[in-house]
């Protein structure tokens, strides 16, 4: 044996080497004993979700179980809501799926959209697959897994088209493009009426509502918030379904936060003394029914979106319009308005053309 | 007496927001650009030589409000026209969308309205 180990000084070095190796095993020893406890009991979908977490640095959200805007719009806006909370600080998500057992459309566009946005601004977006079959089989056919491995920069418009089978048709954008809007209504009526046809009131409430979001987004500049507008072409039912999506500040936050130079300025108040209404619900039912808008806006040229939207669902333009914005839900043609307890931060317009709504053939 | 027809289609198959400055680049579909390039200078010209204006508004993919409102109702508010000599002159057609025109009777009149105070 070499001197050197039979010294004093070694024996002490040695000895704290070797314990401290032990601690550090030991420490792992029961860490992964505490995970591998953890895991017991779960699925393999459950434990590959926590491992990602683990490693990747994700926070977790998980998606409700009925994963539908329209039928479950408090717990999709918490959803939403947690998801946004991430994205503004920057924060890397893993969004949790595998509980899902219904999903649909308007879901899969707001899914979408946000997924562009982290990925846009280089923030991971990470996800597992709803177990549920059916569910699986809409997210995957909805073309939202093709997104969800591409890389997105930060940019003014956005085309996500799938084109074969049942699929979404997504575009985003900042300005009012109503040559675009027009390309989407064409694609949809040849879904609809197996003939290009056009659709005034369809295009109105597209424009309206690009315009709502370019103006009234942001709360003191214009142009800033995209739009997003999604197609989901149901060919075996001759139908489609639109879903419009922004998140910008909403129609009531809008309202109540205009500065005091804007023509806008307390709107809110002076709708809600004008009509004795204390609750938003009633409120978006008396801008759209067109009973406000001049006040609204202190200009009587303008306000005149909304009421333009109920008016073209009042001549079977379109059917089934539904609205969430901020505080409420709107189930406009079955005069359904609601206020929620959950806020959603911005503003989302659902409508469906079917071969009874009216159109324009040439 | 003779007219002179103004489609709005030949302007613009997708008529857009109403201001230029909300036009997407190279669209040049404004309410705006309508009343200012097309709408304004035909319906002077037309007083001048005492002719009738008639504004077919059939053949586009659909107007939003703000377009209309922009083009018609700014003949007055921005241009300063009168609003009875607009309504002796203009006559329009609109057999797609036929309450277009309530619309822009309305805009005309909302706007003369307003102009008085």
């Amino acid at each position: 044996m070499k001197k050197l180990y039979t010294e004093h000084k070694f024996k002490r070095y040695n000895k704290r080497r070797a314990l401290k190796s032990l601690r550090r095993r030991l420490v792992f020893t029961y860490k992964h004993t505490a995970r591998n406890k953890s895991f017991l009991g779960k699925s393999w979908a459950d434990i590959r979700v926590e491992k990602e977490v683990e490693q990747g640095g994700y926070e977790k959200v998980t998606a409700p179980k009925n994963f539908t805007f329209i039928g479950n719009t408090e717990k999709v806006i918490r959803f939403i809501s947690r998801l946004r909370e991430h994205f503004d600080k920057k924060r890397k998500v893993f969004v949790v799926l595998n509980g899902v057992k219904s999903i649909s459309y308007d879901s899969i566009i707001v899914l979408l959209s946000i997924m562009v946005r982290f990925k846009s601004h280089n923030i991971k977006f990470n996800g597992d697959f709803p177990r549920d079959e059916t569910a699986n089989k809409i997210l995957t056919e909805s073309g939202f897994f093709e997104n969800l491995f591409k890389n997105f920069r930060e940019k003014d418009t956005y085309n996500l088209n799938k084109e074969d089978g049942n699929s979404i048709h997504t575009h985003a954008a900042k300005a009012v493009d109503s040559i675009l809007s027009a390309k989407v209504i064409g694609q949809a009526t040849k879904t609809v009426w197996n003939e290009k046809r056009r659709c005034q009131g369809i295009q109105r409430t597209m424009i309206e509502l690009m315009l709502n979001t370019n103006n009234h987004a942001t709360i003191d500049k214009e142009g800033e918030r995209h739009w997003w507008l999604s197609a989901n072409h149901i060919k075996e039912e001759n139908r489609v379904c639109f879903s419009f999506v922004d998140y910008g500040v909403g129609i009531f936050k809008s309202l109540n936060n205009k500065p005091s130079n804007s023509k806008f300025y307390k709107a809110m108040e002076k709708l809600k003394s004008l009509v004795g209404l204390s609750n938003n619900a009633g409120l978006l039912e008396s801008i759209l029914k067109g009973k406000l808008h001049e006040t609204v806006t202190g200009f009587y040229f303008r306000g005149k979106g909304l009421p333009g939207i109920y008016e073209a669902l009042g001549r079977n333009s379109f059917s089934n319009l539904y609205i969430i914005s901020n505080n409420v839900f709107a189930d406009v043609v079955n005069g359904n308005y609601v206020d929620l307890n959950n806020n959603f931060e911005g503003t989302f317009i659902y409508w469906e053309l079917n071969q009874t709504n009216i159109s324009c053939n040439g | 007496m003779d007219s002179i027809v103004i489609k709005i289609r030949d302007f613009t198959k997708a008529p857009g927001p109403r201001y230029i400055k909300e036009e997407v680049r190279d669209a040049n579909n404004s309410g705006e650009r309508f009343r200012d390039s097309s709408l304004y200078p035909t319906l002077l010209k037309v007083i001048t030589e005492s002719k009738k204006l008639i504004i077919d508004l059939d053949g586009t993919e659909g107007y939003g409000t703000s377009f209309l409102e922009e083009s018609f109702g700014g003949l007055i508010r921005e241009k300063g026209m009168d609003y009875k000599i607009i309504k002796d002159t203009i006559e329009l057609i609109s057999k797609e969308e036929p309450y277009l025109i309530d619309d822009i009777n309305k805009y005309l009149s909302d706007a003369d309205g307003k102009s008085k105070g």
